[in-house]
Parts: structure tokens; C-alpha cells; sequence
């Protein structure tokens, strides 16, 4: 019949119209949401569930570091600390959004993790109100604050960890910003426009050439191509290729070994011996400490450089020393001087040691991991062996420790900025302690400072380190 | 018997309803401090009610039963979300479900007792004028439409009433055709026919009510195609159309308002793209999976219980939700269809396809709207969105439609 013929045609069209309903909504989905959602008229953004107060995070002590309190119909993020925190916890401003632990653990802490439904109802059995769940970090808050008190005229870095384990006991960033949303907001454009960077982590993110401090893995290479016993002579001057390396201060050391040749931090040593170990050689050394490779961390973790393809004679004699086009974020080079305090053993760094629900059910708890196994158990020993002599009668004594085996490495590293003028020198430490048994290991930088790392950072590193180990 | 036995298949489709059912109100009674028991007894009653009417249809052959169960989880989907959103009109709603439940089966016996619809076919018109005049003396404007009158406290939306009187009369005529153009120039009575129906569209168009003059143009531009042997009538009305929308875009700033909103809503964003953005929002932040039921924020969307009501369910159920409700829409439809293939009488054929074209266009051109897939009018989406006359009038429809796949099933053909 012709009328059920055009019945069946009036069906396909209705067919046709709700598949372009289906069609238009997935497409939407696929490539039109994320461009419109960020809109500042969508209230979303402000308004994020303010009836579930958000968690709480804390130090390894249960030392409050955020909080969130109701202040009639909203809630507002409470900072005690101020700025202490700014690089690790971030800020969660209704304006500007989230950043670093607010916003990478929001799920969390505005309760909206998976099991959150199934979490609620044991704790309105247990009589609690459903809450965000709480954080504790690896970190210690007395600890925190004598690191940003030493640093607190200096642009740069410092973390301090535990070797055997990689916690994050200490991680702080300078200039750093107070997160508190009122202040935030009032202002976010000269923060924003400084050219200090207030909101670059420079523990994480910041990218230096670290100088003699990449020495030790220089020599960790030359340990394992058996050139430990090597000696070269220091006339304080060495010519590769046409380009001069000198010591600092252009002193002459005479015949010395690598363990010597460390202690003094020696330029034109190292200037040969990366010649002498070769591209493959150095190449397989920064790749084995973690130079181009993408480390899991709860904060973003930008990699350390290694960008040669190919490498010309200066290009060796430069990485030898550290300089060149290699870059390092400070706590990499705090991993690389953890691994040495390990036995070779790199662990994986961790900030957030478990998530609690308000009653107190664990979500998830933080493991030590380990992440590679850059050199041998032997070479390891050897290294911390010249590294302890580095405190001792080298150019980090003034990271030593009354009463405690101190091992480390100072650097001075020319940058971008300097062009051969020593005043815009970056400043760096690497050091663990005690040398037998390390439990605690420290990366410091001063940006930018002219200073030596000898002068400037191996106390801060020395009295962190002491501090660390009396306090515990 | 035979309803018994499916009850015993597994995979009957009534124990995902139950089991969606269930998963629902308990959500909504864990949701809260209080635990609501409110939820519990609302979600037991709609269920108790969907399945008595289940087991009755199984037992007494009362029409498509799969059609029965789109409905309910379409009724689910809409009782949760609203009273997700609001628990008081969550109550309400479900007290108009309960109203819409006894019309239902009211307009089940009416229609089939009643055996002189045909006859009556000027009464459809008539009886639309009258509630247009009743609303223009009496009504009250609500959203910038003036089409409601509220009897003692209660709104009742005539346009609802006047959609179910339209399809009425437009089955009335094909059924009559044949017999009036015997009796009359066949000239006269199309034309009549054509005028009589504009005016009961345009009727609402003075109004200010845009949605339900589309509707109801869109179902008769089909029902044209369909039941006209001579195609020249519905290609007239498609170039009246293209005409009436070219002088509405041109001199009418309702229309112009709604066209601008379409094509670039964030120029005006805190003005005329106001809505749209809001439900773009929602629908965006729900993704594919959604936010869970009560973790959203449809609240932000303006008109989120009537007109919106698809973006708050894109928003905590997903778009992965959204296209559950387009499909169960799809397949409503599909039953309808069948129904009215497998009429032979064609005033059961044309009713029975009107009010499924009805469902269909109606959910379409209110879910394309919100999703800034076409204009936006203000209809409500069918068993889901929240309003008394609205409900109502869809489970009247709903009755009829059911009575018709009865009538079918029972006598043989009707």
C-alpha cells in the first residue's frame, strides 16, 4: 500500500534526525567541550561542590599545611603556613583555578574519587560528615621552614630527601607566592609579569646547568671504565680544541688523581677526562642517572637535558665539567646524590605519603619504588668515599657536620646569562649524610647568585642535613 | 499465562527498569543527612505503579507493552532527576504521574467506548478556538508565552491540550476525506482543511508560543506527505513554510533573537546566549560518562526542570545517558510506527501516527534546541520534563495510542 510505503519513509527520517542528535553530541563531546568549558560564565568553576568541605592536607607530623573552612555559604581555602607551601600544595583560587597538589589530587580532596559514594555512607554510619579526604605528605613542616628561612634572600632551590626511601622531606622554591585566595587575586598580575618568576618551581621545573656537581657523575663513569687510578697534570689551563678550560680561580693542582681532582673540583681534569671517556661513554652515564627521562611525580617534573646528537671534542671536555648544553632540575640532582647515598639504588621521589578518608580509611598509602640502578654497589662506595673527602678537605668544607661523616659535591655553573662575568654564576651543593649510613640527602641551588657553592650553598645544605639528623 | 511467563525470563526488559529503578531512589536516599526516606517511598510507589500497570496490560492484552516500558524508564529517568534537583517538585511530579496514571486509563476505555470520533470533526477546531479565547481573556503569561490559565492555584497549558486536538482532527479529515469531497468541490474542502489547520497553529503564534506552532507544523507537513496522494499540497506548504520563515527572520525579533542566539551564542553570552551557553556548560562538563547523579551543578542551568531538563541529565548521567534518552525516544517512536502499519482503518492509522509523531518531533526539537543543534523553543521533553498538563496530556495521548495497538491486537485489525 502507498500510504505505509511513505510511513516507513516518515520513520527514516525520524530515524535521520535522532542519529544527527547522537552524531552532534559526540562530536561536541570529542571537540567542542574543552574549548568552551574554561569560560569564566561558566560557574562551574567557581562553585566546585562547596557543600562537601574540601580535605585537608598535612605533614608527616599531622602539621595542618591547608585547610578549608565555611564561611557562610562557601567555603575558603585557609594556608597557615602562607607562602611556605606555595610550590608543592599550590593554590585553589575560585578566580584562577587550581595548581600543583590542589589541583592534582582535587579529586580527593573535593571528594570526587571514585568509591567517594560508597566512602560517604561508612562515614555518616560512623556519624561523620562527608568530607574531602585528607592528604599527608612526606614532607616535615620544621624542616620546611628552616630550608625557606636560609633561603629567604636567595632566588633558587632546595630539596631535601630520603635516600633509602625518596621521600620528600623538605622542597622549597625561591621567590614563591602566597597562595591565599584574597591575595592571590589582588595580585595575579604582578605576579604573573615578574620577572623573578614567582610561579615557576624552580625545585621541579627550574632547569640549570649544574656545574662541577655533575662531576660525580662524570667521575661514576670513569670509576666504571677503570680510570680511578688515572692522572693528569694540572696546570691550571688546558686547551681542547681551541677552547680554553681553567680552574677556578686558575690554580694550579699539579699531578693529580680523580679522587683529588674531585675534591678540588678540578676543571681542566675533568675537561680531559670527559675527552678521554668519549661521547658513548658520557652519554651512557647521564642516561643511567636519568638526563632524558620522564620521572613519575605527584607535582609536574620537567626532565633533565642531554641534547647532543653528535658531540665535537669541546662538546666532551664541556659536559666533563658540567657546562655545555646539559640541563638538571634540583631535585634530579638530589636523586643523583640519593642514588650514590643508596648504594647505586635510585628511588623514585614521593611527596604524598597516604589519603585518608574523614574517618580515617586509608584510599591510598605511598611506597618506597625504586627507579633504576645507575652504577654498581662498589662504584657507589668509591664515589662516597670521594665525595667525603670533598667535606673534608676540599671545597665543601663548609658543609660539614660536627660529630657526622659528611659526603658532597659544590659546583658553580656559568649559564646563559654570565658570558664569562662570574657574578650571575649558579651556585649548587649536592651532599648526603651520615656517609655510612645516609638517611638524608640535599640539592641546593642559588640562581643567578655569583657566589661559590663551596661558600653559599654547603652550609645551608650542612646545617639542613644537621638538622635533619639531630631533630629526628 | 502468558504474562506470567515472560515475568520469569531473566532478561525480560522490565528487570533492567526495575533494577535502574531501584539503583535510583536509593542513590537519592543515601544522597543526603539525613538519610530521605522521601525518596524511598516516592521511587517504591512509581515503581509499584509502573508494574501494576504492567501486569495489567500483560493480563488483559491492554496494548504494546514494550511501549509500556519505554514510558516508564523514561518517567524513571525524569522522577530522578528532578528529584535530584528539587526533592519538594520531585513529590509533586510524582503526584502527577499518580493523576497521569488514572487519565491513562481513562482515556484507554473513553477512547475505544466512544465509537463516533469521525463524526465530530469540526468540533476539534471549535473547541481549539475556545481555549485560545479562554486564554486570551484569562490566561496569564508565563516565559514571554501567554498560555496558561490557572484554575484555583492549578496552571493548566492549553497549547498541550490543543497538540492532542490538532492530531485529532488531522486523523478525522483523512478518515472523512473521501466522503466530503463526494459530497463537496474537492477544492473547497482542501482548502478548509489547510485553513482550519494553520489556524489552530497560528492561533498560538499570537500567543508568543513558538515551540508547539513548530511542533505541530512539523507533524502536519508529514502527515501531508503521507496520507495527500498528490504530493503539489505538501510541496505548497514547504514553500509557505520557507516564506513564513523569511519574513518571521526578517521582521520578527523574536525569531531574529533566537536565530542569533543559534548561530553565535557567545557574542551576547551574559544576554541572548545566556541559556544556551549555560547548557552547553553542563552538557560539557558531563562528558561522556557524567558527573553521578547529585555531583553536578545543573542547577546553574536556567529552566533546568521544563526545557533544560536534557542537559542536566547530559551533565550527571553522561552523554552516553543523553543518547539512552534519544534511543529510547527512537524506539518509542518505532513502536508507534508499528502500530500504525499494522492499522488498516484510517482514522486509527492516522491517529495512532499523529500522536507518535508528536513524541518523536517533540523530544527531537526540544533535545536539538538545548544542544544548540537547531533553535530553541520552549517545549517541554516528553515523561520527562516537569509539568502537570504536560504529564497529563502525554499519558492521555499515551492511552490512546495504547488502545489503538489493542484494538489491533484483539478485534482483528481496526
Amino acid at each position: 500500500m502507498k500510504t505505509d510505503k511513505k510511513i516507513v519513509h516518515a520513520l527514516l527520517v525520524i530515524c535521520l534526525l535522532f542519529s544527527m542528535l547522537i552524531v552532534y553530541l559526540t562530536y561536541f563531546e570529542l571537540f567542542v567541550k574543552d574549548k568552551i568549558i574554561s569560560n569564566s560564565y561558566n560557574q562551574r568553576l567557581n562553585a566546585d561542590n562547596s557543600s562537601v568541605l574540601r580535605g585537608s592536607i598535612l605533614d608527616r607530623n599531622g602539621e595542618v599545611l591547608a585547610k578549608s573552612q565555611f564561611k557562610g555559604e562557601t567555603q575558603e581555602r585557609v594556608y597557615p603556613y602562607g607562602s611556605l607551601y606555595s610550590h608543592i600544595i599550590g593554590y585553589n583560587s575560585r578566580v584562577y583555578g587550581k595548581s600543583l597538589l590542589e589541583a592534582n589530587y582535587n579529586d580527593y580532596l573535593s571528594n570526587r574519587y571514585d568509591a567517594h559514594t560508597l566512602m560517604d555512607i561508612l562515614a555518616k554510619l560512623e556519624g561523620f560528615d562527608p568530607a574531602g579526604a585528607n592528604l599527608t605528605l612526606t614532607l616535615d613542616h620544621n624542616l620546611q621552614a628552616q630550608a625557606e628561612k636560609l633561603m629567604r634572600n636567595l632566588k633558587g632551590a632546595v630539596v631535601v630527601m630520603n635516600p633509602r626511601t625518596g621521600e620528600i622531606l623538605a622542597m622549597v622554591s625561591k621567590p614563591d607566592f602566597d597562595p591565599t585566595g584574597s591575595k592571590l587575586e589582588a595580585s595575579w598580575r604582578t605576579l604573573v609579569e615578574s620577572p623573578d618568576s614567582p610561579f615557576l618551581s624552580r625545585a621541579t621545573q627550574g632547569l640549570y646547568a649544574p656545574g662541577s656537581t655533575f662531576k660525580v657523575v662524570v667521575s661514576a663513569s670513569a670509576l666504571d671504565h677503570g680510570l680511578a687510578d688515572k692522572v693528569y697534570k694540572d696546570t691550571g689551563i688546558t686547551t681542547i680544541d681551541g677552547k680554553e678550560f681553567r680552574n677556578a680561580g686558575g690554580k694550579a693542582y699539579g699531578e693529580i688523581n680523580l679522587s683529588q681532582a674531585l675534591s678540588v673540583s678540578s676543571n681542566t681534569y675533568f675537561a680531559r677526562l670527559g675527552t678521554d671517556l668519549g661521547a658513548s661513554a658520557l652519554k651512557k652515564a647521564a642516561e643511567a642517572f636519568g638526563l632524558e627521562k620522564d620521572v613519575p611525580f605527584e607535582l609536574p617534573f620537567n626532565k633533565s637535558r642531554f641534547p647532543y646528537k653528535e658531540m665535537s671534542q669541546t662538546d666532551l671536555a664541556s659536559v666533563g665539567i658540567g657546562q655545555g648544553k646539559i640541563l638538571v632540575t634540583p631535585l634530579h640532582m638530589a636523586m643523583i646524590a640519593s642514588s650514590i647515598a643508596n648504594d647505586g639504588v635510585m628511588m623514585q621521589p614521593w611527596l604524598v605519603k597516604d589519603i585518608k578518608t574523614v574517618n580515617d580509611i586509608t584510599l591510598q598509602e605511598g611506597k618506597p619504588r625504586v627507579l633504576a640502578q645507575p652504577i654498581s654497589a662498589q662504584t657507589a662506595q668509591a664515589l662516597k668515599e670521594m665525595m667525603v673527602d670533598v667535606v673534608k678537605s676540599g671545597t665543601g668544607k663548609k658543609a660539614a657536620i660536627k660529630g657526622i661523616t659528611v659526603a658532597g659535591k659544590t659546583g658553580t655553573a656559568q649559564n646563559e646569562t654570565t658570558g664569562g662575568k662570574k657574578e650571575q654564576e649558579h651556585a649548587w651543593f649536592i651532599g648526603f649524610a651520615p656517609a655510612d649510613d645516609p638517611t638524608v640527602a640535599v640539592a641546593v641551588i642559588a640562581e643567578y647568585s655569583g657566589s661559590s657553592g663551596g661558600d653559599l650553598c654547603a652550609p645551608i645544605a650542612g646545617k639542613l642535613m644537621a638538622a635533619w639528623l639531630n631533630g629526628k | 499465562m502468558k504474562a506470567f511467563k515472560t515475568l520469569t525470563k531473566p532478561l525480560n526488559p522490565l528487570y533492567m527498569l526495575v533494577l535502574f529503578d531501584i539503583l535510583a531512589f536509593f542513590l537519592l536516599y543515601i544522597r543526603k543527612t539525613p538519610f530521605d526516606t522521601q525518596a524511598l517511598i516516592v521511587g517504591g510507589a512509581l515503581l509499584a505503579g509502573t508494574l501494576l500497570i504492567y501486569i495489567l496490560t500483560g493480563i488483559f492484552q491492554l496494548g504494546d507493552r514494550y511501549m509500556l516500558l519505554i514510558t516508564a524508564m523514561l518517567i524513571s529517568i525524569g522522577e530522578l532527576i528532578l528529584y535530584r534537583l528539587d526533592s519538594s517538585l520531585g513529590l509533586k511530579q510524582a503526584i502527577w504521574l499518580g493523576v497521569s496514571f488514572l487519565v491513562y486509563f481513562l482515556c484507554y476505555g473513553l477512547f475505544g467506548l466512544i465509537t463516533f470520533w469521525k463524526r465530530i470533526i469540526w468540533v476539534f477546531p471549535l473547541l481549539s478556538v475556545l481555549l485560545f479565547l479562554l486564554t486570551m481573556v484569562f490566561g496569564t503569561t508565563v516565559n514571554g508565552s501567554k498560555n496558561w490559565i490557572f484554575i484555583k492555584g492549578m496552571s493548566i497549558q492549553t497549547s498541550e491540550i490543543i497538540k492532542l486536538l490538532f492530531v485529532f482532527f488531522l486523523a478525522c479529515y483523512y478518515s472523512q476525506r473521501e466522503r466530503l469531497m463526494d459530497k463537496y468541490p474537492r477544492i473547497w474542502v482542501t482548502l478548509i482543511f489547510m485553513m482550519l489547520s494553520y489556524t489552530m497553529m497560528g492561533l498560538m503564534i499570537l500567543q508568543r508560543e513558538w515551540g508547539t506552532p513548530m511542533l505541530l507544523f512539523l507533524v502536519f507537513t508529514l502527515m501531508l506527505y503521507i496520507f495527500e496522494k498528490d504530493l503539489r499540497l505538501f510541496l505548497l506548504n514547504g514553500i509557505a513554510a520557507a516564506a513564513a520563515s523569511a519574513v518571521g527572520l526578517l521582521f520578527v525579533h523574536h525569531i531574529r533573537v533566537r536565530v542569533e542566539a543559534l548561530v553565535n551564542p557567545w557574542k551576547d553570552i551574559a544576554g541572548k546566549g545566556y541559556q544556551i551557553t549555560q547548557s552547553l556548560f553542563a552538557i560539557g562538563s558531563g562528558d561522556f560518562f557524567g558527573r553521578g547523579i547529585g555531583l553536578g551543578r545543573p542547577d546553574f542551568i536556567p529552566d533546568v526542570k521544563t526545557d533544560f531538563i536534557f542537559s542536566a541529565i547530559c551533565e550527571e548521567m553522561g552523554m552516553f545517558g543523553g543518547a539512552a534518552v534519544i534511543l529510547l525516544f527512537l524506539l518509542l517512536a518505532y513502536r508507534g510506527f508499528k502500530i500504525a502499519l499494522e492499522c488498516s482503518d484510517t482514522f486509527y492509522k492516522a491517529l495512532a501516527l499523529g500522536i507518535t509523531l508528536i513524541f518523536a518531533f517533540q523530544a527531537f526539537i526540544i533535545i536539538a534546541g538545548v544542544i544548540k543543534l537547531f533553535l530553541l523553543t520552549g517545549i517541554t521533553l516528553p515523561f520527562i520534563s516537569y509539568g502537570g498538563s504536560s504529564m497529563v496530556v502525554n499519558f492521555a495521548a499515551m492511552g490512546i495510542l495504547q488502545r489503538i495497538a489493542a484494538l489491533r491486537e484483539t478485534e482483528g485489525g481496526c
